[in-house]
């Protein structure tokens, strides 16, 4: 009888694990092809952040040079105005 | 019960591995989590790139627009002194050259520049040769003249403090001539580079032969005579030579 009770629990522990086995293996996680999706668009989203500072970079740059070019402008009106003072005299 | 016994140890040694790696791995609700937080961020990086390259597009424009504005002002500018702006170009060479000029003579040493004085007058005959030009009243090149007219007086300034001068006594009382001046251990000490100081004093001194009590000479510096002083040794010693008559 004890011999039999061993037999069933040792039974009974044997497909308990297995079934725990088969339940870890079968747990739900992305397909190959899911990740290659996820991991293409981590690139693009990469790639596009590199646009956007670059772009931003560029904005500032020509930022800079309507400034500059604003005040040689204003420096060139204020030149004119002197030339035409000294022709006067 | 020993067989038993292995298998189990063997399952649960694979469901602990299995486990193991099923936590590193990902999960479908965190695959799906992560694709909806890039897919967000993708979107939003696209829209700031977008608005960036428009802003930049009426930035370029804007640039463009200016240039043609300010081209248009230094025409105009030119135009008023009668200049175009290749001629004012060309002008501000000129000055530059003046001012590379004027900054190698400012780098030699004192005794240096006294030998190359000449180059200094010269400096400052074209630097005021260039306020002839209209283009001159324009800030730029009148500025420009300004700083090169006050670097080429700092020149001279130099020049005159390196200059001795010498006045002139009477020829009973002194025995004043060039060459005894010349010859004065305070002066040259060498009667016959007398024709030093008859050249750089050409601006009072027309015939060697004749110097009044009272003039100021400038004593030039110098042991010996420069070429143009030797060729104007050499006239006025040729003039001397009594000609023969022709029979």
């Amino acid at each position: 009888m004890q011999q039999r009770i061993r037999k069933v629990t040792g039974t009974s522990v044997a497909l308990l694990l297995v079934g725990a086995f088969l339940l870890a293996g079968c747990s739900s996680s992305p397909s190959e092809e899911q990740l290659r999706q996820l991991s293409d668009l981590k690139t693009e989203v990469d790639a596009l952040g590199k646009e956007v500072s670059s772009a931003a970079a560029k904005k500032g740059e020509l930022d800079k040079q309507i400034a500059d070019l604003q005040a040689k402008i204003q420096k060139a009106n204020a030149d004119m105005a002197t030339v035409k003072q000294r022709l006067a005299k | 019960m020993r067989t038993v016994l292995t298998v189990i140890v063997i399952l649960a040694a694979l469901l602990a591995g299995q486990v193991a790696v099923a936590q590193e791995e990902m999960t479908k609700d965190q695959w799906q989590q992560e694709m909806n937080k890039l897919t967000e961020t993708q979107k939003s990086l696209k829209e700031q790139l977008k608005a960036l390259q428009d802003e930049i597009t009426a930035r370029e424009g804007e640039l463009s627009k200016l240039t043609g504005d300010y081209d248009k002002a230094m025409t105009d500018m030119y135009a008023l002194v009668g200049a175009t702006p290749e001629q004012a170009a060309a002008y501000r060479s000129e000055i530059e050259a003046l001012k590379s000029k004027a900054d190698e003579l400012s780098r030699l040493s004192d005794a240096d520049l006294v030998a190359r004085s000449g180059e200094v007058e010269e400096l400052a005959a074209k630097t005021n040769a260039m306020w002839d030009n209209k283009l001159s009243l324009v800030p730029e090149f009148w500025d420009g003249l300004t700083a090169l007219n006050e670097q080429v007086k700092s020149l001279q300034n130099v020049l005159a403090s390196q200059v001795k001068t010498y006045t002139v006594g009477t020829w009973s009382k002194d025995r004043d001539c060039l060459w005894n001046i010349a010859k004065k251990p305070t002066i040259y000490d060498n009667a016959w580079l007398w024709p030093k100081i008859w050249q750089g004093n050409r601006d009072q001194i027309k015939d060697p032969d004749i110097i009044e009590p009272g003039q100021k000479l400038k004593i030039p510096q110098g042991n010996v005579l420069t070429d143009e002083e030797k060729s104007a040794a050499r006239k006025y010693y040729s003039s001397k030579v009594p000609k023969t008559p022709v029979e």
